[in-house]
């Protein structure tokens, strides 16, 4: 049997961490938890987690700057962010420096432990996660991410730019259960009971486009009462 | 805070000063003609200097001293309306603050008594019930900072726009809102103009504004009774186009009018009608981004008119 993975929880605030950490030991992990930024780095050297669970907003060396060192360093140990700041624009940007994935606080910690195992699920090791990939390979399937513009076959499929923000999120969050509410949050950046519906609409955009048959997705499957998964494997290129 | 400023007249004395140098100058020449005359009587043509010369500069200090007066009318009204907006701005503060801690202390209180009960309650299963209700607690002050954050970001996030048929928006609204259970038992109706010419297409994100017409909607169908009506309807006035959604429910108190956009405020009305009372605040949010105003006109017994008014 394996040993438990080892998540390495970083957050200031004892309040948080004193009880998310015996939370994440019950789920099954092995926890070691660090204060600030500085810590964070000297048991990334002494422990070599499987997973890093970093907050953002730390005194000293904050999580970005955490996150930015282990990336230049060519470490690739998967990072899941804490953020509490609202803006849309600084999860971006912690996404291409190179975070596996984030969580606004306040969370579910049910939500954090799936997130967790999605992330270690999907997680390469020594190598850069999908998320800060700028090519996402999916059979026939191609999606730049730069020029936010995706190919099937080579050829341009005409998606609206909430449609390829969707197909881009799902494609980095592969094999991964994807709530309505979840990728409204993500996607959207609100959730509210009516967003289902236009959740719904894009997915119907996203497999008219790739001509996707929904009782058998090549791409996207559909989760009754849950949600939507991408079931294509999907591959990254140029970091 | 406010910080006082010096008033104009004295901030600006020295430009006063200079509009008083025109008729001092006139003075001076007069005086000097006026000397030279009396040694000199063949110079006739300066005599009518003498009057010309003051007068020039009685009327060009006039001229500058109106313009400084109207310069400084102008400043003294801006500065006013600054302070004016200012009161506003600290007023509005002090109720969202007032309202936010309201917000805060329910599930708090709660919170804090099931977690004091825990210790001495009995049976396991009544010490779940307190656990279930805690937990509820907290979901709900987690669903306040997460709206607020959302509501925040919208104000600042790029929209991503397209041409929107108005007429397709408003007949998928319809749609969503005959679905909920409490629709069926309203007269809802739907009124978009197809003659002389159909409805322009406005510039804007769709989802957005089907989230801000289905918010509208939402609250008219929360708010009225069974048996009631209630009616979205769009138009072209001039360069804009009006979506209205009208209800013929027990309509909102006039003082509480002005309010009911504000982050948090519930009315009298809303009390016991679940909410978050952050909806029209989200409605007034993403009609403001799209270029447009708000409005509401109301008769209490009567029913409410919601109005968006949005750029063509």
């Amino acid at each position: 049997m394996m040993a438990n993975p080892s998540i390495l929880l970083v957050d200031d605030e004892q309040a948080i961490t004193s009880n998310l950490a015996p939370f994440l030991e019950r789920a099954g992990f092995e926890v070691i938890v660090a204060a600030d930024g500085r810590a964070a780095l000297d048991q990334v050297d002494q422990v070599d987690p499987a997973l890093i669970v970093l907050d953002i907003l730390m005194p000293r060396i904050d999580g970005r700057a955490v996150l930015r060192h282990l990336r230049q360093q060519d470490d690739w140990t998967p990072v899941i962010l804490l953020t509490q700041i609202g803006e849309s624009t600084e999860r971006a940007m912690a996404l291409e420096e190179g975070a596996d994935d984030y969580l606004n606080k306040p969370f579910d910690p049910h939500e954090l432990v799936a997130r967790i195992r999605a992330v270690l699920r999907r997680a390469r090791p020594g190598r850069p996660p999908l998320t800060s990939a700028q090519r996402l390979l999916c059979g026939k399937l191609t999606m730049n991410r730069t020029s936010r513009r995706a190919y099937l076959e080579g050829k341009e499929l005409g998606l609206t730019p909430k449609a390829v923000a969707l197909l881009e999120y799902m494609m980095t969050h592969p094999d991964e259960l994807l709530s309505r509410d979840r990728l409204l949050d993500a996607v959207w950046g609100w959730d509210y009971p009516t967003g289902t519906r236009t959740v719904d609409t894009r997915i119907a955009e996203l497999r008219r486009a790739l001509g996707d048959d929904p009782d058998n997705p090549r791409y996207i499957e559909t989760v009754h009462g849950e949600g939507y998964r991408f079931v294509g494997e999907v591959e990254g290129t140029g970091e | 805070m406010s910080r006082r400023t010096k008033p104009y007249p004295t901030r600006n004395l020295w430009l006063w000063l200079l509009a008083l140098l025109p008729t001092l100058l006139g003075l001076f020449t007069a005086g000097v003609i006026a000397l030279g005359q009396l040694e000199n009587h063949r110079i006739y043509m300066a005599g009518r200097l003498i009057f010309v010369a003051p007068l020039l500069g009685v009327l060009l200090t006039g001229l500058l001293g109106s313009i400084l007066l109207i310069h400084w009318r102008a400043e003294r009204h801006v500065e006013r309306a600054i302070a004016r907006h200012r009161r506003v701005a600290a007023e509005e503060r002090r109720r969202f603050l007032q309202r936010l801690d309201h917000e805060l202390k329910n599930p708090l209180t709660a919170i804090r008594t099931g977690l004091a009960n825990l210790a001495w309650l009995p049976s396991d299963e009544t010490r779940q019930a307190t656990l279930d209700s805690v937990d509820a607690q907290a979901l709900r002050l987690s669903r306040l900072a997460s709206d607020l954050r959302k509501l925040a970001e919208l104000e600042v996030r790029p929209l991503e726009t397209a041409p929107v048929d108005v007429g397709e928006l408003l007949q998928e609204v319809m749609a969503a809102a005959q679905e909920r259970p409490d629709g069926d038992q309203r007269h809802l109706g739907l009124t978009i103009p197809q003659a002389p010419w159909p409805l322009p297409t406005v510039e804007g994100d769709q989802d957005l504004l089907f989230l801000a017409v289905h918010n509208l909607v939402d609250n008219a169908l929360k708010f009225s009774a069974p048996g009631d009506t209630v009616e979205i309807r769009a138009f072209e006035d001039g360069a804009r186009l009006v979506i209205e959604v009208a209800d013929t429910g027990p309509g909102i108190p006039e003082r509480e009018a002005p309010h009911v956009w504000d982050e948090l405020y519930r009315g009298q009305g809303a009390r016991g009608v679940p909410g978050s009372g952050l909806g029209l605040t989200l409605v007034q949010a993403i009609t403001e981004r799209h270029g447009g105003q708000v409005g509401l006109r109301s008769r209490s017994g009567q029913g409410t008119v919601f109005t968006l008014r949005l750029p063509v």
